[in-house]
């Protein structure tokens, strides 16, 4: 009986929890979206529950035009915090100004706009969402629906560096604006590099056979190698960038025969082979491998420096440079960009030309956001005015001394196009699986990059 | 009119039958059977979003020229081949040795067994990353035991032997519960008799408990069947499939197909349906073999 009793009571607590937790959650969607539902629905949920304080103010909005914008993207101290800024900044000339930014992981923006694509159905996409830059070109050119043509939305374009803005336009039009700064730096730490003899100008504009010889001896005097990594492909990509390197075109894929391609691979076996750079698998260890001093410096995207100042005793003690160039390849340079995000307006947006304002006015065209950014979140941009203003100009105390924001900037200017078109995914998940090949099994390099070339053609030819 | 009478009761019972039944049947044909269907006919397709085309069986032609396909075919084939059997003969005598009447606290070690079985796949995960990794507990215990520490997640063969591992450790309990259910189901009486006629411990358990669970073991076996040609969550997240493509599984192949490379929603709908074929007939051979009622 008593345990009736309580099996009841257990079952009671259960429904109520379960058609309570999904009453809230009605509740939150139509506070959320307050702004932007019209005055019937409105009226519903008024009728429906006393109204709370999103509807309050959704109430307060109806009177002036709806000025709200909904937003997808994922970091609160990053890319969000960012959004909040360009809302502050834009309300000053717009009072009735709102945005609704919702934060969802990554993948899973992609993921619904995935689905929403596939089901025909845009209805659920928000106005404006960032997208990763490696993903631009493969949504745009499999769902161009899903977007709006940036082109002719009075946002200047020329002011962005080109290797990052070659990633969100596709057959000419533009159908992104670029919010960070990918460019590849290598930091240094210039305390285990002078014990060796070193400086880290001796880094600077050099090629990778040279740094595979100063890394030796590093690792000779110090014990430490030089770099560390996350593994794979992502550093292989870079050298590849670094070239300017087309590997898909009109279709064709251009790994096979692709010199700089064995070039790289090569020089990261090497890499590996002589321990001047170390690989870690999982990213918390490779993070922690450069705040515990276990390796001299890293080649990554710039947003690394934000987990390296993290170790805030390493104050003084590191040197940002640019990477190292491919040697005896055309048209190599020391400039690669790696990660990054740009922002995109759906197709869905019921008001673009206030979108359209919106960006233009902050993400678009104003140095002041991005100075704002770049002390509080650590977002270096591409937007190339923003170099010249006076925080970028800062010498930073973290990196002894050194403009590195304006230096970073420079480098993202310099950068060349990489040519994946849609295909960087796969390109870069054939290119992981010949790299592991060549180093962990000493597979034949030129044999793996056949492999690679025909998995990249099936995969391309489906 | 008696007769007919209890007619219409009887009808009238059966129908009440069908009424209980029909809620959960009809949300299972729309949200389950319903789906599957439309998988079958996606798989048909070719092409994206409004511009598909009918392709006949050219997905299914595709399957066969797929490298990477037979790469992960290969490795589910090989946690299937190397996990099921470990899990559930380690379950067995897991369950044999927690349903002795004489063991004390045989709560807290049936609990404990039990309750990987209840965290979450994603976390478990994290954790035995963490204990595999580099510098991670495990290799400390390997240098402390005089063994020279693995890179357990650089190698193809060491990174699949973690997955199994993690596994084992996941999934043993739960097959230990239903063994533990099945083994109370034995009359004591049985052993009894086998005392009277002088059996060893040996001769008990593979000529009465055996035979006698077998329906369990073939419930099991065709749970972990399924359950190991899905797997997806250990080869997310705890390899990401790699090194290479050394450890992902088909279900990782298929979600890469559809949201990671360039999407091909109709590509990765004949896989799935392909897996579901390999899972009935896999499961048809489990039957035969251990159900020899006739």
């Amino acid at each position: 009986m008593k345990g009736k009793v309580i099996s009841l009571i257990l079952a009671a607590m259960m429904t109520t929890a379960l058609v309570g937790g999904c009453g809230t959650k009605t509740d939150g969607v139509t506070a959320e979206e307050g702004g932007n539902t019209n005055e019937i629905e409105k009226g519903e949920v008024q009728s429906e529950t006393k109204p709370a304080a999103g509807s309050d103010e959704a109430a307060g909005n109806e009177t002036a035009e709806d000025e709200t914008l909904t937003v997808w993207c994922w970091d609160p101290t990053f890319n969000i915090y960012a959004m909040q800024e360009a809302e502050k900044l834009y309300q000053q000339e717009h009072p009735n100004f709102k945005l609704d930014i919702q934060e969802n992981v990554y993948t899973d923006i992609e993921t619904k706009l995935i689905t929403a694509a596939e089901a025909g159905d845009y209805s659920t996409l928000p106005d404006i969402f960032l997208m990763q830059d490696y993903s631009f070109q493969k949504m745009v050119t499999n769902y161009p629906d899903l977007f709006t043509d940036l082109t002719a939305s009075g946002i200047d374009f020329t002011n962005f560096s080109s290797g990052k803005l070659a990633d969100s336009t596709v057959d000419g039009k533009n159908y992104g604006v670029p919010f960070d700064n990918g460019a590849t730096i290598m930091a240094i730490r210039s305390d285990i590099v002078e014990e060796a003899g070193f400086t880290a100008e001796d880094f600077k504009d050099i090629t990778w056979s040279k740094l595979i010889e100063l890394g030796k001896t590093v690792k000779e005097k110090t014990g430490l190698p030089m770099l560390t990594s996350s593994g794979g492909a992502e550093l292989i990509l870079q050298m590849l960038q670094s070239t300017g390197a087309t590997l898909v075109s009109d279709g064709e894929v251009y790994l096979s025969g692709n010199e700089a391609l064995v070039e790289a691979i090569e020089v990261y076996k090497e890499l590996v082979d002589t321990g001047v750079m170390v690989e870690y698998t999982d990213w918390d260890q490779y993070i922690a491998s450069m705040n515990n001093g276990s390796a001299a410096g890293v080649v990554q995207g710039c947003w690394i420096m934000s987990s390296i100042q993290a170790a805030e005793d390493q104050s003084g003690k590191w040197a940002i440079v640019n990477m190292p160039a491919l040697d005896g390849i055309e048209g190599a340079t020391n400039y690669a960009n790696c990660g990054g995000s740009s922002w995109a307006i759906s197709s869905n947006c019921k008001n673009p030309e206030l979108a359209y304002d919106f960006i233009n006015a902050t993400f678009g065209g104003s140095v002041e956001l991005y100075d704002t950014l770049l002390p509080n979140a650590g977002v270096i941009t591409s937007y190339l005015p923003a170099a010249e203003s006076s925080v970028y100009q800062e010498a930073s105390e973290f990196y002894g001394g050194q403009k590195v924001y304006a230096d970073i900037v420079d480098f993202a200017g310099k950068v060349p196009k990489l040519d994946c078109g849609a295909y960087y995914s796969d390109i870069r998940s054939a290119i992981t699986d010949a790299a592991t090949n060549a180093v962990q099994n000493d597979a034949d390099i030129v044999t793996e990059i056949q492999n690679a070339q025909e998995t990249v053609e099936f995969n391309i030819g489906g | 009119m008696n007769k007919n009478r209890k007619m219409s009761t009887e009808k009238r019972h059966r129908l009440v039958g069908w009424a209980f039944l029909a809620p959960a049947a009809i949300l299972i044909f729309v949200f389950c059977f319903f789906p599957m269907f439309q998988a079958i006919l996606l798989s048909l397709q070719s092409g994206s979003g409004d511009a598909a085309k009918w392709t006949g069986l050219s997905n299914y032609i595709r399957i066969w020229k797929d490298k990477t396909f037979w790469q992960c075919l290969f490795n589910t084939f090989f946690y299937f081949l190397v996990q099921v059997p470990i899990m559930l003969i380690l379950a067995l005598v897991l369950a044999q040795i927690l349903n002795n009447p004489k063991i004390k606290g045989k709560g807290i070690f049936r609990t404990m067994i039990f309750l990987p079985c209840a965290t979450s796949l994603v976390s478990y995960s994290m954790i035995f990353k963490s204990l595999f990794a580099n510098d991670g507990a495990v290799n400390h215990l390997l240098m402390n035991l005089g063994l020279t520490p693995v890179n357990w997640f650089s190698d193809s063969w060491a990174a699949r032997v973690v997955i199994v591992i993690a596994l084992v450790w996941r999934w043993t309990g739960y097959n230990m519960v239903f063994y533990l259910a099945g083994l109370q189901n034995i009359d004591y009486s049985v052993y009894e008799a086998s005392y009277i006629d002088g059996a060893n411990a040996f001769q008990r358990f593979f000529k009465i408990t055996i035979p006698l669970l077998k329906p369990t073991i073939l419930l099991t076996a065709i749970m972990s069947t399924s359950g190991t040609l899905q797997l997806f969550d250990e080869s997310v997240n705890l390899t990401a499939g790699g090194p290479g493509k050394s450890t992902m599984t088909l279900a990782h192949y298929i979600y890469n197909i559809s949201f990671v490379e360039t999407p091909k929603f109709h590509y990765a709908a004949a896989l799935s349906v392909f897996i579901l074929v390999m899972v009935a007939i896999l499961s048809a051979i489990q039957m035969k073999v251990g159900d020899k009622r006739e």
